[in-house]
C-alpha cells in the first residue's frame, strides 16, 4: 500500500467514525480555498498547483483531487506522520470545503507519455 | 591582516631569531629602555606630563637586525604539501601563514595552487566537494583563531559526510615571540581545541622534521576509511625563520593505507545469508568512492538479483537499474528477510518509520525475524559529543570493512552459494523487482506533469528542462538543494561522478562553495558540472560567486528560488498548526523576500554569467542554453529561477 493509499484510508476512516457523514458538508468556492490554500501554507508542502513535493516523507499530490470533502476533512483534523493536524480552531469546516473546491479545481496529472522532457 | 603593532614595535619583533643569514651585521648594542618604562606608577598630575624623548632609543644606530634570509620554514613545507600531490591550497589570506602563502608563492611556484576564498568556510567546504570528485585531500589554511572558527561549520560537514580534508592554519606557539595584538588575539595554547571533536587527527609540529612527519601522517589518516578531515597548525616561526640546514630533513614515504578488506569468515557468512534469503535488500549510503564501487554493487546485486535501496550519500548505484527500489524503501525493506546495509551512517533511520508529531513515534520498516547484516568502516573509528551517528540498531551480522574493498569479496562468496539451484529463484525476483521499478518511474514521471507550465515553475520541470540541455554531456550534478529526488527520478546517473553526496552535516552554506570545488575536480575531467542552488544557501556564501569567477571555474549554478528557508517555512507552520494560534505568520522569519533577491545582478556584480529572474517555464530552455555556451567555454553562469517550493 502505498502512501497516498495509507492516507486515503486512514482519511476515510476517520471519516467514518470522527464524523458523520450525514453531517452536511459547506458548500465550498474555489477562489476562497485557493486565498486559505496560499494563506496558510499548504502550499509550502503540497505545491501552489497541488502538485506534491516532500518534506520528512514525500508529501502527496492534491491537485484534482478525488476524496470526497468529508474524507479530507476529517484527514486534515487528525493528520498523518508529520502532517500537522488542522482542528477547527485554525481551519473552519467551511475553509475545507474552500480548500476541497479549490484542489478539485486544479488540473490534474496527464500522461508522461505526452511530454518529451520525461522521457529523455 | 597585518597587526599595526608590527611596525611600531620593531626592537623585539619575533624574526630576530637564530640561523638568519645576516648582510651587514652590526655590533649589538645595550638593550634600550622603551620610554613607556620610564614612567612611573605615581598618577600625580604633575607625573601625567608627557614623558622626555628617549634620547638613547632615538639617536643610537639600528640594533643588529638581519634584513634578508635565503630560506624559510615555509619552503620546506611547500615541498611537503606538493610532495603529498596537493594540488590546490584554498585559503583567505592572514598573516599568521604569511610565511608558507609566501613560499608557496615564490618557492614551489604557486604549487599548490592557491585558491582566493572570501571565507574560510568557503575554502574549506570547496575542499568537501573537491574530495568527493578527485578522490584525495585539497589543502586548506586559516588564520589562527578567527580564521579556523569560521571553518569550523565546514570541517564539521566534511566529518560527517567522511571526506578527506587537509586543513592548517597559523599560529605563534611562544608567548614571547607574538607582537602586541592581532598576534595574541589569534593565538591559542591548543588550538585544534574548537575542533577536535569532528576531525581524525591534528597535531601542532615543534619543528619542521616533526612538520614533515605529521603532515605526511595526517595525509594517510585523512585517506584511511573513515576517511575525514584532519588539522595542522603551523608555528609562524617554523614557517617564516631560516632553514638551518636542508640536507638534515626529509620528507617520509606517503603510503596511504590500502583500505581493508572485510574478514573472510564474516562475509561467507554474510553470502550464506543472503543467497538463502527470499528477499534480500541491500542499503547503501556512502560506499562507492570510484566506478569499481558502483561495478562491485551492481554485480554483487545482479548476482542476487535484490533490491537495492541507495540512500546516495554518494552515487553508489545507477537510477535507471532495474533493481534499484530507492523510491521503494519501506515497500521493500517490508518485505525484506535479509538486509545487507553497506557504509551506513544513519542505519536505524534509514530502516525506521518516525513520525514527528506532539508524541514522536517510530517502528521499523522491516520485520521482526529480519536479519540485519552491516558491512562498512564506521564502527571503526567514531566521537561521543556530536551526535552524528544516529540511533542504535539491532545487527545481527556486523562486519568491520571498506565496503567499496570488500564487496567483490563477498559477491565472488555469494556465487559460490548460489549455484545450487537457486538461479531461477533469482531471475524471478528480478523481474518482479524491474516491473516494479518501471512501474514506480511511470507514476512519478505522471506526477512530474501536474503544473508543468505553472509560475512558480515546478522542480519537475525544472529538472526536467535542464537534463535535455546536458544529456549528451559528459555531466556532473555536484549540488542539490532540492533533495536530488526529481534529478534521479528524471536523469540517468550512470557513473559515480554523476552526484557527489550531500552535506554531511547539513550546514547550510555547503552548496555553492563544495559544488565550486567539485566543479574544480570536474575541469581537467572535461565535465560539464551543474549545481541546483538553493537561494537559502547562496544566501550564505555568496561570495562563491568571485571565487568561481577568477578562477575560471566552470559551473552552472541553477538557483532554485523559492524565496525562503523552506523547510523552515513547512516546520512552522506545522508548529503553527498544532498550537492552534493561526496559520498566517509562518512566513516571518522564513521567507526571503521584500525585497526580493535578484540573483543575477548579484552574479554579476561577482563577475560570473548571470541569467533571471526566470518566472515563465517557456523562458526557461533560453536562459539556461545560453548559460551552459559560458561553462563550456570554462567559466561559471548562474540561472535564477523562481520555483514552487520543492
Amino acid at each position: 500500500m502505498n502512501t497516498l493509499m495509507k492516507l486515503a484510508a486512514v482519511a476515510l476512516l476517520a471519516g467514518v467514525v470522527g464524523t458523520s457523514w450525514s453531517e452536511e458538508a459547506p458548500k465550498g468556492d474555489a477562489a476562497s480555498g485557493q486565498r486559505i490554500y496560499m494563506a496558510a501554507g499548504c502550499f509550502t508542502c503540497h505545491g501552489r498547483v497541488g502538485q506534491g513535493g516532500n518534506f520528512n516523507f514525500a508529501t502527496p499530490s492534491l491537485a484534482h483531487t478525488v476524496w470526497p470533502v468529508e474524507a479530507l476533512r476529517a484527514f486534515l483534523r487528525v493528520g498523518l506522520n508529520d502532517m500537522p493536524a488542522f482542528s477547527k480552531e485554525v481551519l473552519t469546516d467551511q475553509q475545507v470545503a474552500d480548500l476541497h473546491a479549490f484542489l478539485q479545481s486544479l488540473p490534474g496529472s496527464r500522461s508522461p507519455a505526452d511530454f518529451k522532457l520525461l522521457n529523455q | 591582516m597585518a597587526s599595526s603593532q608590527d611596525e611600531s614595535s620593531g626592537i623585539d619583533r619575533r624574526n630576530f631569531l637564530r640561523g638568519v643569514t645576516l648582510t651587514g651585521a652590526a655590533a649589538l648594542t645595550a638593550p634600550v629602555v622603551p620610554a613607556a618604562a620610564q614612567t612611573t606608577a605615581d598618577n600625580t598630575a604633575a607625573n601625567r606630563t608627557p614623558p622626555l624623548p628617549n634620547l638613547q632609543a632615538e639617536t643610537q644606530p639600528p640594533t643588529a637586525d638581519p634584513v634578508v634570509q635565503t630560506s624559510s620554514g615555509g619552503d620546506f613545507m611547500a615541498e611537503v604539501l606538493n610532495a603529498l600531490g596537493i594540488e590546490y591550497l584554498a585559503m583567505n589570506c592572514a598573516s599568521s601563514f604569511r610565511g608558507l602563502h609566501e613560499a608557496v608563492l615564490n618557492h614551489t611556484n604557486n604549487k599548490p595552487e592557491i585558491l582566493t576564498c572570501p571565507h574560510e568556510e568557503i575554502a574549506t567546504s570547496m575542499a568537501q566537494g573537491y574530495a568527493k570528485i578527485e578522490g584525495k585531500p585539497m589543502g586548506v589554511i586559516c588564520h589562527g583563531t578567527v580564521g579556523l572558527q569560521h571553518a569550523t561549520m565546514a570541517l564539521y560537514n566534511s566529518w560527517c559526510d567522511r571526506v578527506p580534508v587537509y586543513a592548517m592554519i597559523g599560529n605563534i606557539v611562544e608567548a614571547d615571540k607574538r607582537a602586541p595584538g592581532a598576534e595574541w588575539v589569534h593565538s591559542a595554547i591548543d588550538p585544534a581545541a574548537l575542533v577536535r571533536d569532528f576531525v581524525k587527527w591534528d597535531d601542532q609540529p615543534a619543528s619542521l622534521q616533526h612538520f614533515a612527519e605529521s603532515a605526511v601522517r595526517a595525509h594517510k589518516i585523512s585517506l584511511t576509511p573513515p576517511m575525514g578531515p584532519v588539522l595542522l597548525s603551523l608555528d609562524a616561526e617554523l614557517q617564516e625563520n631560516p632553514i638551518r640546514d636542508r640536507n638534515a630533513l626529509r620528507i617520509p614515504k606517503i603510503t596511504n593505507v590500502i583500505p581493508p578488506v572485510a574478514d573472510g569468515r564474516g562475509l561467507e557468512e554474510a553470502a550464506r545469508m543472503l543467497a538463502a534469503a527470499e528477499h534480500p535488500v541491500i542499503v547503501v549510503d556512502r560506499m562507492a568512492r570510484s566506478s569499481a564501487g558502483m561495478q562491485a554493487l551492481v554485480e554483487l546485486a545482479e548476482t542476487l538479483q535484490c533490491a537495492v535501496v541507495d540512500q546516495v550519500g554518494r552515487l553508489n548505484f545507477p537510477s535507471r537499474h532495474p533493481l534499484n527500489q530507492t523510491w521503494r524503501r519501506a515497500a521493500v525493506l517490508g518485505q525484506a528477510d535479509v538486509i545487507l546495509a553497506i557504509e551506513m551512517n544513519d542505519l536505524w533511520g534509514t530502516l525506521n518509520f518516525f513520525a514527528d508529531r506532539i508524541e514522536r513515534t517510530s517502528h521499523p520498516f522491516y520485520k521482526n525475524n529480519t536479519k540485519i547484516i552491516t558491512l562498512g568502516s564506521r564502527d571503526l573509528y567514531m566521537k561521543a559529543n556530536y551526535q552524528d551517528f544516529g540511533r542504535f540498531n539491532d545487527v545481527d551480522l556486523a562486519i568491520a570493512g571498506d565496503g567499496e574493498s570488500s564487496l567483490p569479496l563477498l559477491t565472488e562468496r555469494v556465487k559460490a552459494f548460489a549455484r545450487s539451484g537457486r538461479k531461477s529463484v533469482f531471475a524471478d525476483r528480478g523481474k518482479t523487482l524491474a516491473q516494479a521499478h518501471s512501474a514506480t518511474l511511470e507514476q512519478l514521471k505522471t506526477q512530474a506533469t501536474i503544473g508543468w507550465d505553472a509560475s512558480p515553475i515546478t522542480t519537475a520541470r525544472l529538472c526536467a528542462e535542464l537534463y535535455a540541455q546536458i544529456k549528451n554531456d559528459d555531466w556532473s550534478l555536484v549540488g542539490s538543494a532540492i533533495r536530488v529526488n526529481w534529478p534521479l527520478q528524471l536523469w540517468n546517473f550512470d557513473k559515480t561522478y554523476r552526484w557527489n553526496g550531500s552535506s554531511g552535516g547539513a550546514g547550510i552554506g555547503y552548496n555553492a562553495p563544495a559544488s565550486a570545488g567539485a566543479a574544480l575536480a570536474n575541469k581537467k575531467h572535461g565535465r560539464l558540472t551543474v549545481a541546483l542552488q538553493g537561494d537559502g544557501d547562496l544566501m550564505f556564501v555568496p561570495s562563491t560567486l568571485w571565487t568561481a569567477a577568477h578562477h575560471k571555474i566552470p559551473i552552472l549554478y541553477v538557483v532554485h528560488n523559492n524565496r525562503a528557508y523552506h523547510q523552515e517555512y513547512m516546520y512552522l507552520q506545522a508548529m503553527a498548526a498544532r498550537h492552534q494560534r493561526g496559520l498566517d505568520k509562518a512566513h516571518v522569519g522564513t521567507t526571503i523576500t521584500n525585497p526580493n533577491v535578484d540573483y543575477a545582478t548579484v552574479a554579476k556584480g561577482f563577475g560570473v554569467h548571470g541569467e533571471g529572474p526566470v518566472t515563465d517555464p517557456r523562458e526557461l530552455a533560453g536562459a539556461l542554453s545560453r548559460a551552459l555556451a559560458v561553462v563550456r567555454r570554462g567559466e561559471p553562469a548562474l540561472v535564477d529561477v523562481v520555483t514552487d517550493p520543492r
